[in-house]
């Protein structure tokens, strides 16, 4: 069960706001169409990201996948124990396989609430 | 690298675009380290590819990519490989090249120790008895939908830095004539299992544009290369 106090985009990562502070990681669906996970690429702690653009990317077998965040703003951190640790993604996608932290200067205008995510993934397939 | 990009992120029709390398050069997968190639010595060209997977010496093969929207393939990855592999064994076997899909590989859960794309056969990857013929790559990006860049090379003569490469050489006289016939198959073929006809095209402005800006900023600078030192 995805927990409900999460917001999600259409390329499937998701994020939880609390404050000015967002954490953001990628769902279980996009785990399981993400099969044997190889490396991950996440931005350092004070990096900026931008929402709606790529912050990292992940690599199953043969097939590298750019990661969008759903926010602005400074990275406040970064899992680093997860890229030694992939399995984290099966395991406990909303939890400790979160990927950023994120100090929100703005957000993505169409993320959606889980409701919506569930929609969008039976209509992708 | 720069043109496939540019297919990649300017999200027009699906395009195949065949091509090949002069001088001979080694491409890095996405993730892979820069020194863990200092072997090769400073004769031997290297660009850093988008797409994932280990390293390959482009020697003389022909080499593809395809850019397209992912809901022209199927969801699956790994069912996307073999709907693409299908057709290259089709195309294949018709010029007398004994290759299948791999029913089984190495390890795919385990971090990859092999450096070279072609050491270490995984599932549905293309092979013959000698070894792996076909080397696989992909990109997956979302613009304002989800795209995927698919790579590929068919070994046609071994190249230098990877002999235990199975060649198409090994079974067919690669000539000139072949060269032409398994260019028009690849294309026929491709574009038949993902239900479309092939037209032949060229780059349009905003692909050869941002192809220049990508080939000037990324892949012809040695910070993208050193991206992973």
């Amino acid at each position: 069960m995805r927990p409900d106090d999460l917001k999600f985009q259409k390329s499937h990562e998701w994020c939880r706001i609390e404050g000015d502070t967002a954490t953001i990681g990628i769902t279980d669906y996009a785990v399981s169409h993400l099969s044997d996970l190889v490396f991950l690429d996440l931005p350092a702690k004070g990096a900026t990201v931008t929402a709606g653009e790529s912050f990292g990317e992940i690599e199953s077998v043969k097939a590298v996948s750019s990661l969008y965040s759903p926010v602005s703003g400074e990275v406040l951190d970064s899992n680093e124990e997860l890229a030694d640790n992939l399995e984290w993604l099966s395991e406990e996608p909303f939890g400790k396989a979160w990927m950023i932290k994120v100090k929100v200067s703005a957000e993505a205008p169409d993320l959606m609430d889980g409701k919506a995510y569930d929609e969008h993934c039976k209509a992708e397939g | 690298m720069a043109v496939d990009e540019a297919l990649l992120r300017c999200g027009g029709k699906p395009t195949l675009r065949l091509y090949g390398w002069r001088p001979h050069a080694v491409s890095l997968g996405w993730f892979q380290s820069l020194s863990d190639f200092a072997d090769l010595g400073p004769t031997t060209p290297i660009v850093r590819r988008a797409t994932g997977g280990g390293a390959i010496h482009h020697g003389d093969e022909l080499t593809f990519s395809l850019a397209l929207d992912a809901a022209l393939l199927p969801h699956d990855i790994a069912a996307s490989y073999a709907l693409l592999h299908d057709a290259i064994v089709r195309v294949l076997r018709a010029l007398g090249v004994p290759c299948r899909r791999a029913p089984v590989g190495g390890p795919q859960s385990a971090r990859p120790s092999e450096r070279w794309c072609f050491a270490a056969p995984v599932k549905d990857d293309l092979v013959t008895d000698a070894g792996k013929l076909l080397g696989s790559a992909q990109r997956r990006i979302t613009t304002d939908r989800p795209r995927v860049l698919h790579h590929g090379s068919l070994v046609l003569h071994r190249p230098q830095h990877t002999p235990f490469v199975a060649a198409v050489a090994d079974h067919v006289e690669v000539d000139d004539s072949l060269r032409a016939r398994l260019r028009r198959a690849l294309v026929a073929e491709l574009a038949a299992s993902l239900e479309r006809i092939p037209q032949p095209g060229t780059l349009t402005a905003a692909e050869r544009t941002l192809a220049t800006t990508l080939r000037d900023d990324v892949y012809g600078s040695q910070a993208h290369l050193d991206r992973r030192p």
